[in-house]
């Protein structure tokens, strides 16, 4: 009884748990940092040690691409669509993983139960999702590679990268921006019930068509603009068409320059909205457990 | 002292039908029911309608937007597209259907063990399933068919050929569900992404049977397996049904008798085959015990 913490002062123990609670800066980051990596890690080597998984996720928009290249050719359009068809197509397998691997994630994961160690675990549900968007990003890079480079081989796309550092930053703050929706898309998800998975199935083909995957968003007109506003993928994918495609450079709807401040500025703006919602959600679930439950 | 154990409870009748034939109908009408429940009442019906709107037209769109590529899209010659994409979307869903009633039932709901305990047979049942998916796609059909004909799509004259549509319609429609309850059996026997196969099927499907370009454009062999596919001539059926002209390449050169005629062909043949191959596939996931399995994928 000695060590029993009901004998102990009180004063001393709460003492203890200021102490042990009421983190400096560094550690607080240090520990962020490393629930980061700690939940990166199965995204990028779970990926890896499960070969079907690979495979379906380049089956599907390799199928996709196909279709659209068929219907392009059908069509008698100049090669160059091709072309970019093909590096929409790689850009989408991000959106993919966006919607299902960031956005319906938390979702999946109360349906299983791992929601509730989440939540009860001393790290942030903000940590967590940084760790899944940096490890989804990370594995689904070898993924668009895949797809660009089947592309490539299967219908003879050719590229004019005048300027490769351009084009990377072009990527990565298209990513950036999507993975940052996906953060304000999982606290969506989370508070839908049975819905979920249809609302996963809505931000496919209309985010796409809204996106201006397939064809210049410049088609849409008045919402295509909206779009671009709103929807990372609008900006990211005319900005990487006009970069790497530069016979389609006059169906840009802006210059590549101010897209890119767009993406930063998206990614800033979701970020914190996303951060705010888990936060929110966070202290709901917690406190209330309603959250926690099962949707169906 | 042997048991008697009596006669056989009698099966209640189902209208006309007797015997397992009236157990294995109430057992799709219950399906079907349960079926509607959970897949047309999971929102308010404003949501569900609007779902059913927004992504099938979005779908449409897509192909437009491709279409317009390259100078304005013409109206007159988009009829292809439109029908082809609609009738998809029921082809999808009775192909994906059965697996993922199936898996919804083990690895969701957890019901597939008490639903294999109950005298009926999960053929019916899946069945079922799969029609309700189908009718639901077909709703969205009639949306984008409804989207063409206010973007000017050219339609048959004096309204759809009606024989043609209730000749092809029908049998299309059991061959693309026949197929689905092939699939539904193969892929309960599988422990990863048994969600994904129906999918991928569905997807290269889609690739081959000329829904929304000429199967010419694709490379010779694969042609091949475009022109043996009972999809593509149901697809290319309804065509002639609401469009009232042919197809351009070697999906019109085929006389419409020939067409009914390949179509009733490839629908005897899967029905021969799927319910076995269904069956086959139930009774060894249950000897191997998949049916009270949860793969977590």
């Amino acid at each position: 009884m000695v060590h029993s913490v009901t004998t102990r002062d009180p004063a001393e123990l709460i003492g203890r748990i200021h102490r042990e609670t009421n983190w400096g800066f560094g550690r607080r980051t240090r520990h962020a940092l490393a629930s980061v990596i700690a939940r990166a890690y199965p995204r990028v080597i779970g990926a890896a040690r499960e070969p079907s998984w690979l495979f379906f996720d380049l089956v599907f928009p390799i199928l996709g691409m196909c279709s659209i290249v068929f219907l392009l050719r059908s069509r008698g359009v100049d090669e160059a669509w091709i072309g970019s068809t093909i590096l929409a197509t790689a850009l989408l397998s991000f959106w993919i993983s966006v919607v299902w691997m960031m956005g319906a994630q938390f979702h999946w994961e109360r349906d299983s139960g791992n929601l509730l160690l989440y939540i009860t675990a001393p790290v942030g549900l903000g940590s967590i999702a940084l760790g899944m968007a940096i490890g989804g990003a990370l594995g689904v890079v070898i993924r668009a590679v895949i797809i660009t480079l089947a592309g490539v081989l299967l219908f003879g796309a050719k590229y004019q990268v005048a300027d490769p550092l351009l084009l990377m930053l072009v990527i990565v703050a298209g990513v950036a921006a999507m993975y940052s929706l996906g953060v304000c898309l999982s606290s969506v998800f989370l508070i839908s019930g049975r819905e979920a998975d249809h609302l996963g199935s809505l931000l496919n083909e209309p985010m796409q068509l809204l996106g201006g995957v397939y064809a210049p968003v410049r088609s849409m007109g008045t919402v295509g603009v909206v779009a671009l506003g709103i929807l990372p993928l609008a900006p990211a994918i005319d900005a990487l068409r006009q970069v790497a495609v530069p016979q389609l450079a006059t169906t840009g709807i802006l210059p590549v320059g101010i897209e890119l401040v767009i993406l930063v500025v998206m990614t800033i703006i979701f970020g914190v909205i996303g951060r705010s919602l888990l936060s929110y959600i966070e202290r709901v679930g917690r406190s209330g457990g309603r959250l926690l439950a099962r949707a169906d | 002292m042997p048991i008697n154990v009596g006669a056989p409870p009698a099966v209640r009748p189902f209208g006309p039908l007797r015997g397992a034939a009236a157990d294995a109908a109430r057992s799709l009408v219950a399906s079907a029911r349960l079926a509607w429940a959970i897949e047309g009442n999971w929102a308010e019906p404003l949501y569900l309608a609007a779902f059913l709107i927004v992504r099938p037209l979005a779908f449409l769109g897509l192909f437009l937007a491709v279409l317009s590529i390259g100078g304005a899209l013409n109206v007159s010659t988009i009829g292809f597209v439109v029908i082809g994409q609609a009738v998809f979307q029921i082809v999808s869903a009775a192909l994906e259907g059965p697996t993922h009633a199936l898996l919804d039932d083990r690895e969701r709901y957890r019901t597939i063990r008490y639903i294999f305990a109950t005298p009926s047979s999960l053929l019916p049942v899946s069945v079922g399933r799969s029609l309700v998916k189908a009718i639901i796609a077909g709703f969205s059909a009639l949306i984008v068919i409804g989207a063409g004909v206010l973007l000017g799509v050219p339609m048959r004259a004096g309204g759809p050929d009606l024989v043609l549509l209730l000749t092809v319609l029908p049998l299309g429609l059991l061959s693309v569900v026949g197929l689905g309850i092939v699939l539904g059996g193969v892929c309960v026997q599988l422990r990863n992404d048994a969600w994904a196969y129906p999918q991928a099927v569905s997807s290269t499907v889609f690739l081959l049977c000329g829904a929304i370009f000429p199967p010419e454009v694709l490379p010779g062999p694969v042609q091949s397996l475009a022109s043996v596919l009972p999809i593509t001539w149901w697809i290319e059926g309804l065509r002639r049904a609401l469009l009232g002209t042919t197809s351009p390449g070697i999906l019109g050169a085929m006389p419409t008798s020939e067409l009914i005629l390949i179509l009733a062909a490839g629908t005897a043949v899967i029905w021969l085959f799927s319910p076995r191959l269904f069956i086959a596939g139930i009774d060894r996931a249950r000897e191997k015990g998949y049916l009270d399995r949860n793969t977590a994928s």
